[in-house]
């Protein structure tokens, strides 16, 4: 039996809508409604859905950046609600929404994060020439995070978002907007990592990288968790392409 | 607590490495003033010496006058009727016209009052100033005519003000003015971009997923942007100052500001910085609270505005009551004020100090607080 690392209990978060959207008469948007999931330690828990269904709204509310309207989650037996600062030293959560600053150097930013999570001097350099050698970052050590590309971007965030570390790891639709070449190197430190005996629970709308990536798969609709599974189960008699779209239909009852 | 450095020295590193936030922040501010407060003494300098002798039209001029009329004015023949001559006035081209009765010094001898009748422009300034000084001349005249006493006709300096007091009564009045502005106009510069900035490009929601405690995080930004404002705030007003002797080039003031001691500047540095404290934590509040720089530019103008406020009143108080101590910002400028003229006193400085860091910590808290709240920092929708 696998040790639980995650354990999410009822989340709900709603939103309030914009002036404009609420001529229906409702005010508020149920984001993510009464969800319920665990995830164990040394597996890729895969959240799959299409946009605006709350995958990136659960994450958040896992990662403290937001607090869930009730319910509660629990990373390595931590509260995120009533123990958030126990929380963020556990994880390391890497979504779209969190940026580098773009006047500083990897290098720098690699230092910097580093102190802010309390990394001994020596663990630091010896992690940083590490993962700065195994995602290719160490020719652009030194330059400003606003002259490198896209794909380089994303490699510094992601190591960034790790530098202490953690045991969980929190990605919110790593390989977005990235080429073959980088999305490959991200989905095989992924790889790696779960190799290590880490735990991820990653978002995305690619059927590709659930099949190719995860261990267990959580499908996401309206904010509702509609099926939860092993890999294998859910792709036993279809891919997991033709297994979201029945999903879908049943749950929307064929509307799109 | 070693948070708290590790963000002073992040905000240190981004400021102190970028060579061109350098230039804009500290050293412009400095030299545009130097040079706009130069450039404009030298203008006004300028208009002093060049103003031209006023052309004057006089009927009937007295024998007693004629001399002291000639030095001052630009004396035309007057073959021209009182109306060419009047029309002249109005297109400026004539300054002042002066009619005196016939035998004018004859008449001030006897009982009769004459009438002189002087017309000039006063949209013109040349021709205004004409004006004043026939009338400061004739008034003069009728003096040593009908003289009844004397004020301070003889050789004797009547005015016991010496240079530096007169320098201190004006530093006074405008100091604490010029140097709240410019004190707020640094820490606007770096403020809103650091933290309005950051939230509208996503980089302070990277620091809020450590687990860096946000009040350390608010104290760690307040401090440091208060150093780099007090530095810009320095540049802007050395160059001011360093500029007063040529703009005041014409006034004879002696702007030395060694006539100030160590402990009188001190009280100046402790003052400033805590008066700094305020406005960078008020304006971090409205930063935060802001979606973005833009918005954070129109949310800063009542701030901005309670400031001059502030600063304008102390240049019209006196003697001020013990209770406007208690006022932020207000205390700060009242204090600058009472150092500038000498009339500094220890428990008003102690109550602006003791107010102004309560209110910075008061306001700190309040900015963790907010950096802690999800709808203030992810309110992009």
């Amino acid at each position: 039996m696998q040790t639980e690392i995650l354990k999410a209990e009822h989340l709900t978060k709603s939103f309030r809508l914009p002036l404009k959207q609420q001529k229906t008469g409702e005010k508020f948007k149920l984001a993510v409604n009464d969800l319920s999931f665990s995830a164990y330690s040394g597996e890729i828990f895969g959240l799959l859905g299409p946009n605006g269904a709350g995958k990136t709204t659960t994450l958040r509310m896992l990662a403290t950046l937001i607090k869930p309207d009730s319910g509660d989650a629990f990373i390595d037996g931590v509260s995120v609600v009533s123990d958030p600062y126990g929380v963020r030293g556990r994880i390391g959560f890497l979504t779209s929404e969190l940026r580098l600053e773009d006047f500083f150097t990897p290098d720098y930013l690699f230092d910097f994060f580093s102190e802010l999570h309390g990394v001994p001097h020596d663990v630091r350099e010896q992690r940083k020439r590490s993962m700065f050698a195994r995602f290719g970052i160490d020719e652009f050590a030194n330059v400003k995070m606003a002259n490198l590309s896209t794909g380089m971007k994303q490699k510094v965030s992601i190591v960034i978002s790790i530098v202490h570390d953690p045991d969980f790891i929190i990605f919110d639709e790593p390989t977005n907007g990235l080429d073959v070449l980088t999305a490959k190197t991200v989905t095989d430190y992924l790889s790696e990592l779960r190799g290590e005996g880490k735990s991820i629970i990653l978002s995305t709308h690619i059927f590709s990288l659930v099949e190719k990536l995860c261990d267990r798969v959580g499908v996401m609709i309206d904010g509702r968790m509609v099926a939860l599974d092993t890999l294998a189960a859910l792709t036993k008699d279809k891919s997991m392409e033709e297994k979201f779209f029945d999903l879908y239909s049943e749950v929307t009852g064929g509307r799109s | 607590m070693k948070a708290v450095l590790t963000i002073i020295k992040k905000e240190f590193m981004r400021f102190f490495g970028d060579r061109r936030l350098l230039l804009t922040t500290l050293l412009l501010p400095g030299i545009v003033l130097y040079a706009v407060y130069s450039a404009l003494g030298a203008v006004f300098a300028n208009v002093m010496q060049d103003s031209s002798v006023p052309v004057a039209y006089v009927r009937n001029m007295p024998e007693s006058l004629g001399e002291a009329i000639d030095e001052i004015f630009d004396l035309r023949d007057t073959d021209l009727t009182d109306e060419e001559i009047k029309s002249q006035l109005v297109e400026g081209d004539a300054d002042i016209f002066i009619i005196f009765p016939e035998n004018f010094d004859d008449l001030t001898v006897g009982s009769d009052v004459p009438d002189v009748s002087i017309y000039y422009n006063s949209a013109q300034t040349s021709s205004s100033l004409a004006y004043s000084s026939v009338v400061a001349l004739l008034d003069a005249y009728e003096q040593s005519i009908a003289n009844v006493f004397n004020i301070n006709s003889g050789s004797d300096r009547y005015d016991l003000a010496d240079s530096s007091d007169v320098s201190a009564n004006i530093l006074s009045m405008i100091v604490p003015m010029v140097l709240i502005m410019l004190l707020l106009s640094g820490c606007v510069a770096v403020v809103l971009e650091s933290i309005a900035g950051e939230k509208e490009r996503g980089t302070i929601a990277t620091l809020l997923v450590t687990p860096i405690k946000r009040s350390y995080f608010a104290i760690g930004k307040i401090l440091s942007l208060s150093v780099i404002a007090v530095l810009s705030g320095i540049s802007s007003f050395l160059g001011l100052i360093l500029s007063l002797p040529n703009l005041m080039g014409g006034m004879e003031v002696d702007f030395s500001l060694a006539a100030y001691g160590v402990l009188d500047y001190f009280g100046l540095f402790l003052v400033v910085m805590s008066t700094v404290l305020v406005l960078v934590s008020l304006l971090a509040i409205v930063s935060a609270y802001a979606k973005s720089v833009k918005e954070a530019n129109g949310l800063i103008v009542p701030v901005m505005i309670i400031a001059v406020i502030c600063s304008l009143v102390s240049m019209f108080v006196a003697s001020p009551p013990m209770g406007l101590y208690f006022i932020p910002v207000l205390n700060s400028a009242l204090c600058i004020s009472t150092l500038m003229a000498g009339t500094f006193g220890i428990v008003p400085f102690l109550i602006t100090m003791g107010i102004n860091i309560v209110c910075a910590a008061l306001l700190a808290v309040l900015l963790g607080a907010m950096f802690n709240s999800e709808k203030i920092m992810f309110n992009r929708a």
